[in-house]
């Protein structure tokens, strides 16, 4: 099966003062795979994740989208080119409505009209299960369901890659079969993902590739099964004893 | 320190400048007060009235974006200004004592006594405040709250109680450096407001949050100033002064030192 | 289909328009002369600036404290094409409203990368270092240009319901932008940048072209508008231009009316300048004094201001 690189990573490094957060980190992307990305507290996922959409730039090393580099483009730029995720610590934006926030994202991430961007947000609301709440201000909805208009405004962005960070935290596991169900259906819609969990069984069930970072720097790549062996890979989560 | 400690902007600083000035100016002229004299009193009188402050209005602001606390120390800025005219007059005061006119003439440099007093008594202030708030536990607590103020509160900090210390200090200390200026400078009700705008200067220029880095930036921009005033003219001083200003915030946000609080 | 629009449909805004134009701009007609003539120019006016600072920061939520520099360079701009290049009234504005755009652009592209606070500083920097240039220029340079301290004096100015008119036309294109910019792509970019800027920019907003777009837009009305009050006014001086109290105006209308609101700057400036007429007129202090009070109170009480509580209770967004 011929598949496109979509996103590669060429020995990012990213430092905060003496701290490098990601080092000499290599890695590629190809369509239609889910790849999942694990590690250990302060291992430097998120960073990774800002550095490849904009938010940090690049202390070194190079982050290429389809072939092109991205490195030092804005968030909004590398977002309208195919590149979108999920936040942590979710920001939404409060004084307007769920609908509303959706349409942000439809709006300018995918660029559309604002007939069509109404049309695909309201799509987009039912696939995250938020159509209820449409009209309700989004500071208002309940914190679970944050998680959800996250998800909804990085799909109406309408980006290739969406990276996809701890969004079955604190979920139950019937949440996170939902979730799971959620992510199969977008990918068959052809997007790609990556996904930072800690829900374990969650990543290494749905991920097809695994790889593991500790102090920001890959320790272990490959199928779920081989990394849930590798011994630096247990020794970076529970330490030498259980290696 | 202030907006260190709480990301508070007080607008209405200078105001509490010409408050303690103006108290100092009463006391003079009504009791027979000599101005230095009168400092402890400014202390304690603009204490109270930033406890009050404090306690009734910012305190609510403490989450707001920092703008709010610029609008709403503006209203105090208004309200006070307004008031004091209305009530002092827009006329020009000053405290002439004794020794005003008395100078000390020291290898060609004439230093008028009073100036002397005043910068000798405020460097003791700054010097009182340093070690408070480098040595003791208050201190350090108000230092803890700057720095993180969740931990502080987990810690057994009461984080209300050091705003609102923090804020009635810092406004205690500006009201008695109206009065220390009350000997050098006129009074009048607007005076605030250069004082405010100086202020913010200097700790923009020194890094917000960041207090050696105020003692610095008071020096820059005092010795900038006195350089552009006498070879320009006193107008394209306060020009060029705005202009580093901006110049700072666009280039350098965090100060000179490159340790203030860029949110 | 229910589509999640903004409250006020279009044609109910357009409604309003018409109508309050109509019966605004007929007023003269029946008799409306003098002093309340001039009042209601003087309403037309501040609703227009305070619009203006709303466009911008009522919706962006980046707080401008320096709108008075571009009113000062507008009313400079619109008396020297006047005085010294015999253009007439109507193309200075026009072209003193591009002289704006361009000085505004110069400011607010390195400053709006600031943060909120930063910008605040910055913006109000910009402006009393603008009015000292205007105030100083002369006498630096040796020449008899801005008249420095003295001023400038503008040709004779048309009857009142000249600016009655102008003015009445102005208020009603400020509305009227807003209300369209409302509803629109560029409405929602704005909005999405005082919720959450970081958000928006990873949802794909271009977030510093937007509020420099934003700025630019406001600050060359308000330019115009300052071009407008100088013919009005005849003369005008720096201390009067340039004065802080204008922006403070600005501020204080909107945020009591509520920012980020169609209707807010048109309630809050309509109030505020007729009290000012009340009580402005025995004391100035009285006035600043309750112009104090007004924003303490409604920030600590009221911060979304009066639209914007009417529209929080009902329900919808801003």
């Amino acid at each position: 099966m011929e598949s496109v690189t979509l996103l590669e990573c060429r020995r990012v490094t990213k430092r905060f003062g003496a701290l490098a957060a990601v080092r000499d980190f290599s890695f590629s992307l190809r369509a239609g795979e889910i790849l999942g990305l694990i590690g250990p507290n302060g291992s430097g996922k998120t960073t990774l994740f800002n550095v490849i959409v904009g938010i940090h730039s690049p202390d070194g090393g190079e982050v290429l989208y389809r072939g092109k580099s991205i490195a030092h483009l804005p968030p909004h730029e590398i977002c309208r080119r195919g590149i979108a995720k999920t936040s942590q610590i979710i920001q939404p934006f409060s004084n307007l409505k769920v609908f509303e926030n959706v349409l942000v994202a439809a709006l300018y991430g995918r660029n559309l009209a604002m007939r069509q961007a109404q049309e695909e947000t309201e799509r987009i609301l039912m696939s995250v299960g938020l159509d209820g709440l449409r009209d309700d201000p989004a500071g208002k909805i309940p914190f679970p369901l944050r998680r959800r208009l996250e998800l909804g405004r990085a799909l109406a962005t309408g980006a290739e890659v969406l990276l996809l960070d701890e969004v079955m935290a604190g979920l139950t596991p019937a949440g996170v079969e939902e979730a799971l169900e959620i992510l199969k259906k977008i990918r068959t819609q052809g997007r790609t993902l990556i996904l930072v969990e800690h829900v374990m069984r969650a990543v290494m069930g749905i991920s097809e590739r695994i790889i593991v970072l500790n102090h920001g720097e890959k320790i272990a790549e490959g199928a779920p099964e081989e990394v849930a062996r590798n011994p630096e890979v247990i020794n970076a989560y529970l330490g030498k004893r259980y290696a | 320190m202030a907006f260190g400690v709480m990301g508070v902007v007080n607008l209405s600083h200078g105001d509490f400048v010409m408050l303690g000035a103006f108290l100092t100016y009463w006391l003079f002229t009504l009791a027979g007060f000599d101005p230095f004299l009168t400092l402890p009193f400014s202390l304690i009188a603009l204490f109270f009235l930033g406890f009050f402050l404090q306690r009734l209005a910012i305190n609510r602001l403490v989450g707001a974006p920092p703008i709010m606390s610029y609008l709403l120390t503006f209203g105090f800025h208004l309200v006070l200004t307004n008031l004091a005219l209305r009530v002092w007059t827009a006329d020009y005061r000053t405290v002439k004592t004794s020794y005003s006119g008395l100078n000390l003439n020291l290898l060609g440099v004439v230093l008028p006594y009073s100036r002397l007093a005043t910068f000798a008594l405020a460097m003791v202030v700054i010097l009182g405040l340093y070690l408070f708030i480098y040595r003791t536990e208050m201190g350090r607590a108000i230092r803890a709250t700057a720095q993180d103020r969740e931990m502080a509160r987990l810690m057994g900090v009461k984080i209300f109680r050091i705003y609102t210390f923090t804020f009635a200090l810092a406004t205690g200390i500006t009201g008695l450096a109206g009065s220390l200026i009350s000997t050098t400078f006129v009074l009048y009700p607007q005076m605030g407001l250069p004082f405010t705008i100086t202020a913010f200067c200097v700790v923009v220029l020194g890094g917000m949050g960041y207090i050696p880095g105020t003692l610095w930036g008071g020096m820059v921009l005092g010795v900038f100033e006195s350089l552009t005033t006498t070879y320009l003219t006193a107008g394209i001083s306060l020009a060029l002064s705005f202009f580093l200003l901006l110049l700072i915030l666009v280039i350098r946000p965090a100060g000179l030192f490159g340790k203030g609080i860029v949110e | 289909m229910t589509m999640s629009r903004h409250p006020l449909p279009s044609r109910y805004i357009l409604f309003v328009l018409l109508t309050g134009g109509i019966i605004l701009g007929t007023l003269p007609l029946f008799g409306l002369e003098g002093y309340r003539l001039r009042l209601l120019s003087l309403v037309f006016m501040w609703v227009a600036l305070a619009g203006c600072w709303n466009m911008m920061s009522g919706y962006t939520g980046y707080i401008d404290f320096g709108p008075v520099a571009y009113f000062g360079v507008g009313s400079y701009g619109t008396a020297i094409l006047m005085i010294k290049g015999g253009l007439p009234f109507f193309l200075s504005v026009f072209l003193s409203g591009w002289i704006c755009a361009g000085l505004s652009l110069a400011v607010g592209l390195p400053t709006l990368r600031l943060q909120g606070a930063y910008f605040a500083i910055a913006t109000f920097a910009a402006a009393e270092a603008m009015k000292q240039v205007i105030l100083e220029w002369d006498g630096v340079a040796g020449l008899e240009f801005f008249g420095g301290a003295h001023g400038l004096t503008l040709p004779p100015a048309p009857p009142e319901v000249f600016f009655y008119y102008v003015l009445l036309f102005f208020m009603g294109l400020i509305v009227g932008l807003t209300a369209l910019l409302e509803r629109s792509k560029f409405g929602y970019g704005l909005r999405a940048i005082r919720e959450a800027e970081q958000a928006a920019e990873l949802s794909g907003v271009p977030t510093l072209g937007i509020k420099v777009r934003a700025y630019v837009l406001a600050s060359s009305l308000i330019g115009c508008i300052g071009g407008v009050e100088a013919y009005w006014l005849t003369y005008i001086i720096p201390d009067d231009v340039f004065n802080v109290m204008r922006t403070i105006q600005m501020i204080t209308m909107t945020l009591l009316g509520g920012m980020g609101t169609v209707l807010g700057p048109v309630i809050g400036a309509s109030f505020l300048t007729l009290i000012s007429e009340y009580l402005g007129a025995k004391f100035v202090y009285d006035y600043l004094i309750f112009v104090g009070g007004v924003i303490v109170i409604v920030i600590l009480l009221l911060p979304q201001g009066i639209m914007g509580t009417v529209l929080r209770k009902k329900g919808w967004s801003r």
